[in-house]
């Protein structure tokens, strides 16, 4: 079933994990054709892809990730696969110094803003918590 | 279908792209549970895991990356899905020059002499070609 959002176990599960070291938040992205801004949205009128409209939050949400220490690893565009099958538009990487930083990013005073340029370009994703061991 | 390796058909449209840019192959990585080295091998007596198998893919491929310029940008065991129900053990992003020397990577004699740890710790994987933009 495609996932937009963690569901409250796995949000739980993320949050209460007793691992304190850094992570890296891997994101596979697949986008809207067009954006979907809701009516309310100052974009609501422009013509604009998904792509785009999700790209405008991921440059928001590096701003506000920066500020914890969250820095962008990797947004690639996907050109196909060359092993396996599947359906992701774009993979993007964000690493944070710990969980807490992640979650902190997440109650930015920006987030509730720069959100509606995620729900209008995303159709779904999936988000694979890992801990880096390369780089180090 | 789980596979670990190109269809012929995915290996022509990759070597139909343009050469020149540099791309970043992102690997979603599941491991056997137990390595399956052939008998006889010196590794078959040893017990290892996949997960151990691929670590000594991992590290003899290094220096065949370096070699062509190649860089591991990002490798991590998985802690978790918080978002979707993938299963996935290990995310790692390569970053090659261009996709004629990761060809010529991938079927060299030094690579091919390697790969066995990679057959013997691999259950299957995605690889997915990206164009790194940030």
């Amino acid at each position: 079933m495609p996932a937009f959002q963690p569901t409250a176990d796995q949000f739980r599960a993320f949050r209460d994990d007793p691992h304190d070291g850094p992570i890296a938040q891997v994101n596979l992205l697949k986008f809207r054709v067009k954006a979907a801004y809701k009516p309310t949205d100052p974009e609501h009128d422009t013509e604009e892809t998904g792509a785009a409209a999700y790209q405008r939050y991921a440059d928001a949400f590096g701003v506000a990730a920066a500020e914890v220490g969250g820095t962008c690893l990797l947004m690639g565009t996907t050109e196909r696969y060359f092993i396996g099958q599947g359906d992701w538009d774009a993979v993007m990487i964000m690493q944070f110094p710990n969980r807490k930083a992640f979650i902190t990013t997440l109650n930015h005073e920006t987030y509730q803003d720069m959100h509606r340029h995620r729900d209008a370009g995303l159709l779904a994703q999936e988000l694979i918590t890992t801990r880096p061991s390369i780089p180090e | 279908m789980t596979t670990i390796q190109p269809t012929p058909e995915q290996v022509q449209a990759f070597l139909g792209r343009p050469n020149d840019a540099p791309m970043a192959m992102v690997n979603l990585l599941k491991f056997k549970e137990t390595a399956t080295y052939e008998a006889g091998t010196p590794e078959a007596a040893e017990n290892l895991t996949g997960w151990e198998a691929y670590q000594r893919y991992g590290a003899a491929v290094t220096p065949l990356l370096d070699d062509i310029g190649a860089k591991t940008l990002y490798a991590g065991p998985t802690n978790g899905m918080m978002i979707g129900e993938g299963d996935w053990d290990m995310v790692a992003i390569v970053e090659y020059p261009n996709r004629a020397l990761m060809m010529q990577m991938g079927t060299s004699e030094a690579y091919q002499a390697l790969h066995y740890h990679r057959a013997a710790g691999l259950a299957h994987q995605l690889l997915i070609d990206t164009t790194k933009i940030a």
